[in-house]
């Protein structure tokens, strides 16, 4: 059975000058932001900042009182809300399973009310719970509170994906619970969230999670947006003394367990690497000109490895081919963590990693200037 | 006797309470006049229904259901109204219709506190039924009036005994299928 959705897939989510007032109090004040499609974006601040407020903007269980909200340039004023919450996943942080329904009625509640059959349901509440490491003949058939907390998160989660949306609401889905299960919880969702590749909107007050998790960051502060941001640029340039105490920025070399290497490589061009067939001649004339002290020799697929002044010099002088003096480097791509790409260099006795993104280089990656910018 | 009038009793008192529910302007009105209702005497009760439904089964039906509503429509409308607001607001965050909430969640999770108003309705019934035998309703009620009446003491305890006994055997009933409600629906576990 096909699901009807409102849209496939999320391109954007635009909030634009949402208000809302609650009394004489702002729950949000003037908000702008922008999801792209297919990123993490978190929301993150202290309690009555205003991000519950404004992630309910999007499913319309809240109405602001001035603004819009569109998901891919339509207004979600004009859908019917019950159509539009079911085309949006939503995870709280109390979970709220139903205490009267089984696992498998709890997660397959939507798709019975959408008129699917015993059937479908069943198998596609099995395909759920095996996603998220739940064995569904033992869980099937429970019901809430016999599961502990860390299971119902993810029987909520199992039901949050069951009708397939396109985007995902999380309001600290993961605040209830213990901190060992928290980061279990954190590795398996991102695994999760790379498989499906969806759009989510993340609220949390936990830091280092924001960073785990959030492609992009968005901090808020009594009902406003104070800054929104990869960790990167947040760490590096915050806007005010909040934000950089709230993204520790004083310290930033403990946050070189959630950067990532993306965040710190120098950029790199195709145009800067040398060709493994190059002669050293014409190798030494393009680093010259170009200021290199050093450059990357690659092909079209394949890396061969890097090569310093001193090295073209030698293989000119002796005549011989540019790969023999070729000397291997650590490869990476950006989303390593800075912490096991430092591992890496270390046990090679590097100083400098190659950054690939689909086989093209994106940057370079200094030990040194990694050190030197975390503290 | 006793059945039908449970039967109307709760299906008349649940209907109630979804309805106060769905329309709270008219919660205070109903559930007042229900209250007023339960405060007349029983016996007074019979007596005014008498010109209405004559003697017989029927007005002390009609007496038994007007008594158990008030209990049932009560709690019907107490639990659907007190509801944790977190199931609600998952279930509307879901996608649920309000219709859908109010069936597939609030009437769900009610089901303790409504069986609940239907033990009491249970009592209710049996008394007023028992009292019916005033009025040429006929069953135990009969005979204990009977017994009354010429003042024999052996039929008086013998009766009396009975319908004791039926009380408690359906209460206890009706308490084991409100316990094994709680177990299922209830949301303080």
């Amino acid at each position: 059975m096909t699901i009807k959705k409102l849209f496939d897939r999320v391109d954007s989510v635009r909030l634009e000058n949402i208000t809302k007032k609650y009394g004489e109090q702002f729950a949000i004040k003037n908000l702008n932001l922008e999801i792209q499609g297919g990123e993490l974006l978190i929301l993150i601040g202290r309690s009555g900042s205003g991000k519950t407020t404004a992630l309910r903007t999007i499913n319309r269980l809240i109405e602001p009182d001035s603004g819009t909200v569109s998901i891919n340039g339509a207004d979600v004023r004009e859908f019917d809300s019950v159509r539009l919450r079911r085309n949006i996943g939503y995870v709280i942080q109390n979970i709220g399973l139903l205490p009267h329904l089984r696992i498998s009625e709890n997660v397959g509640l939507l798709l019975k009310l959408e008129g699917w059959n015993e059937e479908e349901i069943r198998k596609r509440v099995r395909d759920l719970l095996t996603l998220v490491s739940l064995p569904p003949e033992r869980f099937m058939d429970r019901y809430p509170h016999e599961l502990s907390g860390g299971q119902q998160q993810r029987v909520g989660l199992a039901r949050a994906m069951a009708m397939d949306p396109p985007l995902f609401l999380m309001d600290e889905p993961f605040g209830a619970l213990d901190p060992l299960l928290r980061t279990q919880l954190q590795d398996e969702f991102f695994k999760i969230k790379k498989e499906l590749g969806r759009t989510i909107v993340f609220i949390t007050h936990d830091i280092n999670e924001a960073f785990r998790l959030g492609d992009r960051i968005a901090i808020m502060n009594n009902a406003e947006l104070i800054q929104v941001g990869t960790p990167e640029e947040l760490i590096f340039s915050p806007v005010s003394d909040l934000v950089s105490e709230i993204v520790d920025s004083k310290r930033k070399y403990r946050h070189i367990d959630t950067l990532k290497v993306g965040d710190m490589m120098q950029p790199l061009a195709r145009e800067d690497t040398l060709d493994p067939g190059m002669s050293a001649e014409s190798a030494l004339d393009l680093m010259v000109r170009k200021g290199l002290e050093f450059a990357f020799v690659m092909g079209k697929s394949e890396v061969s490895g890097r090569v310093c002044l001193n090295d073209v010099l030698k293989a000119r002088t002796r005549g011989i081919e540019l790969k023999e003096v070729t000397r291997a480097l650590p490869l990476f791509s950006s989303d390593t963590t800075l912490i096991e790409a430092l591992a890496k260099l270390k046990s090679e006795g590097e100083s400098m990693g190659l950054v690939l993104e689909d086989n093209e280089p994106a940057g370079v990656l200094f030990s040194d200037r990694v050190l030197q910018n975390l503290i | 006797m006793f059945l039908v009038a449970l039967f109307f009793s709760i299906l008349i008192g649940v209907f109630i309470g979804i309805f106060t529910y769905r329309n709270p302007k008219f919660a205070a009105p109903v559930l007042n006049g229900l209250n007023v209702v339960e405060s007349v005497p029983d016996v007074a009760l019979l007596v005014l229904l008498l010109p209405i439904f004559g003697i017989g089964t029927e007005p002390t039906i009609v007496a038994s259901i007007l008594y158990s509503l008030l209990p049932i429509a009560r709690n019907t409308y107490t639990g659907l109204s007190n509801v944790p607001r977190v199931y609600i607001e998952i279930a509307e965050a879901l996608g649920l219709t309000q219709r859908e909430v109010l069936f597939q969640v609030r009437f769900p999770l009610s089901l303790p506190l409504i069986a609940g108003g239907i033990r009491i309705a249970v009592v209710f019934t049996m008394g007023v039924v028992t009292l019916g035998g005033l009025i040429a309703a006929g069953g135990l009620g009969a005979a204990l009036q009977n017994g009354i009446q010429l003042y024999d003491m052996g039929t008086i305890l013998v009766t009396g005994a009975w319908v004791g006994f039926l009380a408690v055997l359906l209460d206890g009933i009706a308490g084991i299928i409100e316990s094994t409600l709680k177990a299922r629906y209830g949301t303080w576990s």
